[in-house]
């Protein structure tokens, strides 16, 4: 019983050996076939690629005569994918097409005094208009209104600089605070909020411990710097004094985890 | 001490776990060092009540005064109970400027002038986030500390966190934010849940989100047990795509708990085959296209889908990568992170935003 079903076992093994030979020779066959029509097409494609820089030489003399504004406005994704792309690019960010060039991915880095810091995606629809599908960027910027003010539709890379410069200044804000609360205990931080543009901090002043109470209001969301310094003492003299006039202004124009080093190092605070 | 502050310290001490008690009435810093020091918190609870119950009287503390115990408590726990999302609509010029002390004095001088009797305690904590404690009263009586609305906002955000608000509590209580956010109306969000730093940090986006890269790494190693080599080398490819557009609808690493999603449908019958298959491979009866019972009815198709879970997000994400739901994981499910929603409504015309304020959950 054993031998038999042996036999037939070793049997249809053979055949089935014979039938893969047989069809792997097909295969074999097809496969060849195959990467030829794929050699051709990358021929193509080469001879394509080819014409393409060539037109974007004579693109690049052009651009030096045109304004750049109305050059990014006939800068169409579909028309013009291989530029699009590459001014893009030459923004600063990270593009890739998704979704068989139907979509694109833009990432926007951010750094403060030469410390990278977090990186925020779009996920992009361009067929059939330029649309935002999908995102990591907090709800307290605000991005529906920077689309519509700056014409995503038409003029992506002007949006993505906007979106760019209000990142950028949010975490360079936030970077600050960081810092003020990380190297400077002994001033205390009284009040601050998620889009980091507002912050109230609390200055001791040595010898006399008398408090001053700072208001940095920071209403242009594009900048790292207050527009706006308020001091408020218990000693009513002291914002009028010559000394706190110069470290108001010290704070308009330096980050303020900066100016607590140099009021510190000038006596004014503890 | 009144019956209410009582009772309401007597719940709160039961709730508190003996090890927190101290930590949380040493924030509350209402009791003397002496006093403090006289607690044994080794003590029964019971115990404890009676002692903590006759400090407080002879510290002659009020109703609010266990009130803000109970703020303090709450604001330390706020994965209990559980929250409800809405979201302000049409910022004016002002809103993204409000502060914190323009924005306590307009809250409660709104709320106070649309409810004769009610108590409101605001605090801010250390992530940005304003906890408004509201007791609620009417004309003829006086504040309720026993059944409170906690409310929790983050500034020059669109959203608000609330807990248990009823009915009639609801406009109240949006017409007070609505003006004090210098905002110009409000809406439910169709977002709940019991962990508020769950819904809080998939809004604000504080999880790990995964975009297509130039140079995907390859994701973190999962610790499967090989079964035969074989197999896994086979389906290395496809179980890497899966993976990735797994963590490309919901994220990647630790996900914000979510505990439930609700889909309410509503359908002509027609649709109802195609509709019921957008959840792709979900098994359900209706399926048979030769099923007439099914096929030919004249009244809408009603029926709601809920998909429970400890960790909804994580089990969507896992039946992606897994390949139980198929991939490109469908709109419906990864809308859930995307839209930061978890009840939909889904007519003939698509899933469309909800209306209606949402039904109480079961």
């Amino acid at each position: 019983m054993c031998a038999l079903s042996e036999g037939v076992l070793s049997h249809l093994s053979l055949l089935e050996v014979q039938a893969r030979s047989r069809k792997s020779r097909l295969q074999q066959q097809s496969r060849v076939m195959e990467l030829k029509a794929k050699v051709e097409a990358l021929k193509t494609q080469r001879e394509q690629l080819k014409a393409q820089i060539q037109t974007h030489q004579v693109w690049g003399l052009m651009v030096a005569e045109c304004d750049f504004r109305s050059l990014l406005a006939c800068c169409n994704p579909l028309f013009f994918p291989a530029l699009f792309y590459l001014l893009i690019s030459s923004g600063g960010y990270d593009i890739i097409k998704t979704r068989k060039g139907k979509g694109a991915c833009v990432s926007i880095a951010t750094a403060y005094e030469d410390v990278f810091l977090d990186t925020f995606n779009l996920e992009i629809d361009l067929k059939p208009t330029v649309k935002i599908n999908r995102h990591n960027i907090p709800p307290f910027i605000p991005l529906n209104n920077l689309a519509e003010q700056n014409n995503m539709q038409t003029d992506l890379r002007v949006f993505l600089d906007t979106l760019s410069q209000h990142l950028n200044a949010f975490a360079g804000r936030k970077q600050q605070l960081k810092l003020v609360k990380e190297k400077h205990k002994s001033v205390e931080v009284m009040e601050s909020n998620v889009l980091c543009s507002l912050l109230v901090l609390l200055f001791t002043v040595p010898r006399e411990k008398t408090a001053v109470l700072c208001t940095l209001d920071y209403t242009d969301h594009t900048r790292c710097l207050p527009t706006r310094v308020h001091l408020e003492s218990e000693d009513k003299q002291l914002p009028d004094s010559p000394q706190w006039e110069k470290n108001c202004s010290l704070l308009m124009e330096t980050p303020v985890h900066k100016a607590l080093i140099t009021m510190k190092k000038m006596g004014s605070i503890v | 001490m009144d019956n209410t502050a009582k009772r309401l310290l007597q719940r709160l001490v039961r709730r508190i776990p003996s090890q927190m008690l101290k930590t949380t009435l040493d924030k509350w810093s209402r009791l003397t060092a002496a006093q403090r020091q006289s607690m044994d918190y080794t003590e029964s609870k019971w115990a404890l009540t009676e002692k903590l119950l006759a400090i407080c009287e002879e510290n002659e503390l009020t109703v609010k005064h266990i009130a803000e115990l109970e703020m303090i408590h709450v604001i330390e726990n706020p994965n209990l109970g559980m929250w409800y999302v809405f979201q302000l609509m049409d910022p004016q010029d002002d809103a993204h400027s409000v502060e914190l002390t323009q924005f306590k004095e307009q809250f409660k001088s709104h709320l106070s002038e649309l409810i004769r009797h009610v108590s409101i305690k605001i605090k801010k904590h250390t992530d940005e986030a304003v906890w408004i404690r509201i007791a609620w009263g009417d004309t003829f009586s006086r504040p309720n500390h026993l059944k409170p609305t906690y409310v929790v906002h983050y500034l020059q955000t669109p959203y608000v966190f609330l807990t248990s608000p009823t009915s009639k509590q609801k406009p109240l209580l949006s017409q007070a934010l609505v003006l004090s956010t210098r905002y110009q109306a409000i809406k439910d969000a169709n977002l709940s849940g019991r962990k508020l730093t769950a819904i809080r940090d998939l809004l604000m986006k504080q999880y790990l989100q995964v975009f297509p890269t130039k140079f995907p790494s390859p994701l973190a190693e999962r610790n499967c047990v090989v079964s035969n080599l074989h197999i896994e080398k086979e389906q290395a490819g496809s179980a890497a795509n899966r993976h990735q557009m797994a963590c490309e609808a919901f994220g990647d690493g630790i996900l914000p708990q979510l505990q439930s999603a609700v889909y309410k449908i509503q359908m002509l019958t027609q649709m109802l085959p195609c509709s019921l298959l957008m959840f792709h491979q979900l098994e359900t009866k209706f399926r048979d296209h030769t099923n007439k019972t099914m096929t030919e009815r004249d009244e809408p198709f009603k029926c709601v889908v809920k998909f429970a879970s400890t960790n909804l997000l994580e089990s969507l994400r896992h039946s992606a990568s897994s390949g139980v739901a198929s991939t490109p994981v469908t709109p419906l499910l990864s809308s859930v992170p995307l839209k930061g929603k978890n009840y939909f409504v889904i007519t003939d015309n698509g899933p469309g935003p909800s209306s209606q304020m949402k039904p109480s959950q079961k």
